[in-house]
């Protein structure tokens, strides 16, 4: 399985790799910002993705759009610090599979990945 | 319209939040905010996330090197250098910011976080709100979420 960490904090990116490590990643690869993500997806197709939203060049958000248009059913988990509903709801709508709040609890992490690799 | 106390009272709860999220029994104590005439004081590093929507102005994080390597040990993470503090700093002044959009909504718009380095009596940020400082005491350090919003 290939995974896909889209944040602009390395301490995030390395904190949800070393969270969901285990035996079903094969492939992990880092993303600083949404364009250096959708340059990425489209080179591997990877099984999942976990995205921020507040990041410099493309946000998450636009990210998000251009992940799927390469692929309508890209495994996509958001994790962000912007806690409001009206977000939530428009990434879910946008296609997202998942939302995750930041400070990242590893236990709903990987609860939240389990289920994105079930779904 | 400037913040009030109830707003402050927001930070606060995010702040508590983020480090009951990184450790079980938290030791975090928190003073009574105070007015400053201008943002600060930074400590060795800042994190700086410019706020704009319904409020205009800035929320900080600023701590020294010694607090952002006890948190970066507590995320597993064996990075001690510049780098890994700068974003880390950076990270917890953009979730705290991020967090407060639960009561602010989502019309309070955050930017990607701006980063400073160095001690100094306050950030040269002219935001027209009234300027607060809130001690978080943890482990024996005083890091500071500063506010400056109106």
């Amino acid at each position: 399985m290939k995974l896909l960490i889209v944040d602009d904090s390395s301490v995030v990116r390395l904190a949800i790799e070393r969270d969901l490590e285990n035996g079903h990643i094969a492939e992990v690869d880092q993303a600083a910002d949404g364009e250096e993500a959708v340059r990425l997806y489209r080179e591997k197709l990877h099984d999942v993705i976990t995205l921020d939203i507040t990041m410099p060049r493309m946000d998450g958000l636009t990210c998000l759009e251009n992940l799927l248009k390469i692929n309508p059913e890209a495994k996509i988990l958001i994790i962000s610090a912007l806690r409001d509903r009206s977000t939530a709801l428009i990434a879910l709508k946008r296609g997202a599979r998942g939302f995750l709040c930041k400070p990242i609890n590893p236990e709903e992490l990987r609860e939240a990945f389990e289920l994105l690799l079930t779904d | 319209m400037q913040m009030t106390d109830q707003d402050i009272r927001i930070f606060i709860t995010m702040a508590r939040r983020y480090f009951e999220a990184l450790e079980p029994k938290p030791t975090l104590v928190i003073e009574p905010p105070f007015l400053r005439d201008e943002l600060g004081p930074l400590l060795e590093y800042t994190g700086i996330i410019p706020v704009s929507g319904r409020c205009q102005g800035a929320v900080c994080f600023t701590a020294n090197g010694g607090m952002l390597e006890t948190i970066l040990a507590l995320l597993k993470d064996k990075r001690r250098d510049d780098a890994a503090k700068r974003d880390l700093v950076g990270e917890i002044a953009n979730t705290l910011s991020g967090n407060a959009r639960e009561e602010f909504g989502s019309d309070f718009r955050i930017s990607v976080p701006n980063v400073i380095v160095g001690p100094r009596l306050s950030a040269d940020l002219r935001t027209g709100g009234r300027n607060y400082a809130i001690p978080l005491n943890w482990r024996s350090e005083t890091a500071y979420l500063l506010v400056s919003l109106k």
